[in-house]
C-alpha cells in the first residue's frame, strides 16, 4: 500500500452516495401482481438491462479476441441456452409455477441474447443450442424434481461465470458478465423458495 | 410543530457507511514502511473489508428491527458477511498488509439511519446489499490477481443471493431482473 493509499484511500464507487434520496416504496402493500406484472420489467430494469447488453456488445471492439476468452464465452452461452431450454420444457410440462417459469425463461433469453451479441461482435458465429441437459426427462416429472434440477444448472452457471471472471482477459466484459452471474445466483434463491427450501444454502 | 423523524434516505445510509468505511481505512496513522506493493490490489481489498465490517454491524442493527423468520435470515446473512470479512482480509494479509478492523457497535450505530420498523430495516438492507454487489463487481476490473478476482466473483454471487433474500422478506420476487448490477 502506498503512502497515498494509507492516507486517503479511494473508495470503490459503491461507497459514494447516489443521487437517489427518496426511499423506494415496496410493493408489499400493493395488490398481488398479475403474471403480466411479473413479466413486465420496470423502467429501471430496462435501463440497466440495455446498459449491460450495450456494454457486452461494445466491449470486444477495442482489441482482437483471445481464443481462450472466446471458448469461455461460448461455454457460458451453451449453459444459458441449456437453462433456456430447461425452463421452456418445464413450462410445457407444468413442472414449474407459470409465473416463476416465465420470468426465469425471460431472463435466460436476455442472457442468451447478450452473449450472442458479444460473440457476434468478436466475429464468432454463436453456436446453436445443443442437446438438452442430461437428466431433464426425469426432472420434468414433478415441480420439486425440476426445481432441484434447475438449481443445479444455475449453480453450474454461477461456477462457470466465476471461473470466467477470474480468468478473462477482456476487462470490459467483467461487470456485464458479473451481472448475469449475480442474476443466476438469485435464480437459485427463487428456485429454493418455490419448493419451500431454505432461502440460503446451509441455513436451516 | 411536532418533531418528525426524517425518513432514512439512501444517501444517508450510504453516506454513513461510506464515512465509516473511509474512517476504517487508516486515518491519520503513518504509512507502513513495509507492506503491500503499489498496484497489488491491497488498497481496494482493504476498502472492501471496511465495507464488509460496516455490513456486519448493519445486519446486526437490521436484525434488531426485525422479528421471526426475517430476524433469523438477518442473522444468517450477518454470519455470511463475517465470512466475507475473513476471506477478503486473508487476501490482504497475503499481500503483506493488515486488513482494517471493525469499529464498535456504538460507533456504527451513530452512522446508521434509524430503523423504526421492518419496512425501513428491509429498505436499508436492500440498499446495503445492492452496494455490496456493486462493490464486488466494480472490483473485478481493478483487482490484478486471478485469485483475487475469483474470490470477488464468488462473494458477488453470495451478495446477490442475500439481496434476493431481502427481496423475499419484503414481499417481492427473489429475482426480479435478468441483470443484477447493484445499481437498482
Amino acid at each position: 500500500m502506498t503512502r497515498r493509499d494509507a492516507e486517503s484511500p479511494t473508495p470503490p464507487d459503491a461507497l459514494r452516495p447516489t443521487r437517489r434520496d427518496a426511499a423506494r416504496p415496496t410493493r408489499r402493500d400493493a395488490a398481488r401482481p398479475t403474471r403480466r406484472d411479473a413479466l413486465r420489467p420496470t423502467r429501471r430494469e430496462l435501463v440497466a438491462g440495455t446498459a449491460v447488453v450495450a456494454a457486452l456488445a461494445l466491449a470486444p471492439a477495442a482489441a482482437a479476441a483471445d481464443p481462450a476468452d472466446l471458448e469461455r464465452l461460448e461455454r457460458l452461452l451453451a449453459l444459458e441456452q441449456r437453462l433456456e431450454a430447461a425452463y421452456q420444457a418445464a413450462l410445457d410440462r407444468d413442472a414449474i409455477d407459470r409465473g416463476l417459469g416465465e420470468m426465469l425463461l425471460a431472463h435466460e433469453r436476455e442472457h442468451v441474447r447478450a452473449l450472442e451479441q458479444v460473440l457476434a461482435a468478436l466475429g464468432r458465429r454463436a453456436p446453436q443450442a445443443g442437446v438438452r441437459a442430461p437428466g431433464i426427462g426425469m426432472a420434468l416429472a414433478s415441480r420439486g424434481a425440476f426445481a432441484r434440477f434447475a438449481h443445479e444448472l444455475e449453480r453450474e452457471a454461477v461456477a462457470a461465470y466465476t471461473d470466467a471472471l477470474a480468468t478473462l482477459r477482456r476487462d470490459g466484459l467483467l461487470q456485464p458478465l458479473g451481472s448475469i452471474m449475480a442474476a443466476a445466483a438469485q435464480h437459485q434463491v427463487a428456485l429454493r423458495q418455490s419448493v419451500g427450501q431454505a432461502l440460503l444454502r446451509g441455513v436451516a | 410543530m411536532p418533531l418528525v423523524q426524517p425518513r432514512p434516505t439512501r444517501r444517508g445510509a450510504l453516506g454513513g457507511a461510506a464515512a465509516l468505511a473511509l474512517a476504517s481505512c487508516g486515518g491519520g496513522d503513518p504509512p507502513p514502511v513495509e507492506g503491500p506493493r503499489a498496484g497489488s490490489g491491497a488498497g481496494l481489498l482493504s476498502s472492501i473489508v471496511a465495507l464488509e465490517n460496516a455490513a456486519v454491524a448493519a445486519w446486526a442493527a437490521i436484525g434488531e428491527a426485525l422479528a421471526g423468520e426475517a430476524r433469523r435470515q438477518a442473522g444468517a446473512i450477518r454470519e455470511r458477511e463475517l465470512i466475507h470479512v475473513e476471506r477478503v482480509g486473508e487476501l490482504v494479509r497475503r499481500l503483506g498488509g493488515e486488513p482494517p478492523e471493525g469499529r464498535s457497535a456504538e460507533e456504527y450505530a451513530r452512522m446508521f439511519p434509524r430503523l423504526s420498523g421492518e419496512e425501513t430495516a428491509l429498505r436499508f438492507a436492500g440498499d446495503l446489499e445492492e452496494q455490496l454487489v456493486r462493490a464486488y463487481l466494480d472490483a473485478l476490473r481493478s483487482l490484478p490477481d486471478e485469485e483475487q478476482r475469483r474470490v470477488a466473483a464468488e462473494i458477488a454471487a453470495e451478495e446477490a443471493e442475500d439481496l434476493a433474500v431481502v427481496h423475499v422478506l419484503a414481499g417481492d420476487q427473489a429475482a426480479p431482473s435478468p441483470f443484477v448490477t447493484g445499481t437498482q
